[in-house]
């Protein structure tokens, strides 16, 4: 990645986490605390465990719709944001020049998309929602990627990224499978939820709306 | 902490770390040898990744026993970044 590029992406996903972390400050009940740490860790695990997806390449569970389905996008992105600094400090995977644009498209782009898709779909049909949901966050993380590939490309002249031609089909070819196997685990993991346990699933959700209709209810 | 580390946490995270454990055997039949969408592409792109300035603490280990370890290190390790992140920025609140 250009390092211009990857620099860009640290200030962006910084700027943004200021904010999560800002507003997350306001209400996070101790339940909620717990479940977002546990489910930290076990997104972590799951992470580990790559799946093969045909043609030699592997994919494995992203997990920012599980956690933003159980507890809304804000705990979603401080979710990702520490799985991602740990995988980058502690296992060295990922990168330190890459966790800003890692930490963007994965943790806040991730959880963003994936809320929005949940929100828009869960009055119709709430299976179709987990799974949109699920698919989207991990297909618009790729698609995003795939863009900073390109303009780190074009940016330096080729020295860094891949072109747009080749970075755009290949990363949507692969991650439209990947997407799918998030969205077949994400779903199951919900379901089982629901099964066991459906009150974490009515646990409040952290947003951004939230705090802000409160904000205005305190005024 | 110790709503964290109570009887019913500590069954799921023996759970979780149960399915980690069948699932990694499944991962070293069946991936362990193939790269990720990003890693793929980069390659047929003809990218080499350049050698990274660090490469952390830890890895992710080459055996499936070395896997679980630092499977269970992560594990542990999220769990309580995440608890004490959180419960930081409440306090910062408070």
């Amino acid at each position: 990645m250009a390092p211009a590029v990857a620099g860009v992406g640290w200030i962006i996903a910084l700027i943004l986490l200021a904010t999560t972390f800002k507003v997350l400050n306001k209400r996070m009940d101790d339940r909620q605390i717990t479940l977002m740490a546990v489910l930290a860790a076990g997104i972590f695990v799951a992470q580990m465990l790559n799946f093969p997806i045909g043609g030699g390449t592997t994919g494995h569970l992203l997990g920012a719709a599980l956690a933003t389905i159980i507890l809304g996008p804000l705990a979603g992105i401080l979710i990702l944001t520490t799985i991602l600094t740990i995988q980058a400090l502690v296992f060295g995977d990922g990168g330190l020049t890459a966790l800003g644009l890692n930490i963007l498209n994965m943790a806040i782009i991730g959880s963003l998309v994936a809320w929005y898709a949940y929100i828009a779909l869960r009055k119709w049909n709430i299976n179709a929602a987990v799974f949109a949901a699920a698919f989207s966050s991990v297909f618009a993380a790729a698609l995003a990627a795939a863009a900073q590939l390109a303009v780190s490309h074009s940016l330096s002249g080729g020295v860094y990224g891949i072109s747009g031609a080749i970075a755009f089909p290949a990363m949507a070819a692969f991650h439209l499978l990947i997407g799918i196997g998030e969205a077949i685990i994400t779903s199951s993991v919900v379901l089982y939820i629901a099964r066991v346990s459906p009150g974490m699933l009515k646990l409040p959700k952290l947003t951004l709306a939230t705090f802000k209709k409160e904000a205005i209810a305190d005024a | 902490m110790h709503d964290l580390l109570d009887k019913r946490n500590l069954k799921i995270f023996a759970g979780i770390l149960l399915l980690f454990a069948i699932g990694l055997v499944g991962f070293y039949i069946f991936s362990v040898e193939y790269g990720d969408g990003l890693e793929v592409t980069m390659e047929e792109a003809g990218v080499d990744e350049p050698e990274p300035f660090y490469s952390g603490l830890l890895g992710y280990g080459d055996n499936y026993l070395g896997s679980l370890a630092m499977g269970i290190i992560g594990f542990f390790v999220t769990l309580l970044a995440v608890y004490l992140l959180a419960r930081l920025l409440r306090k910062n609140e408070a």
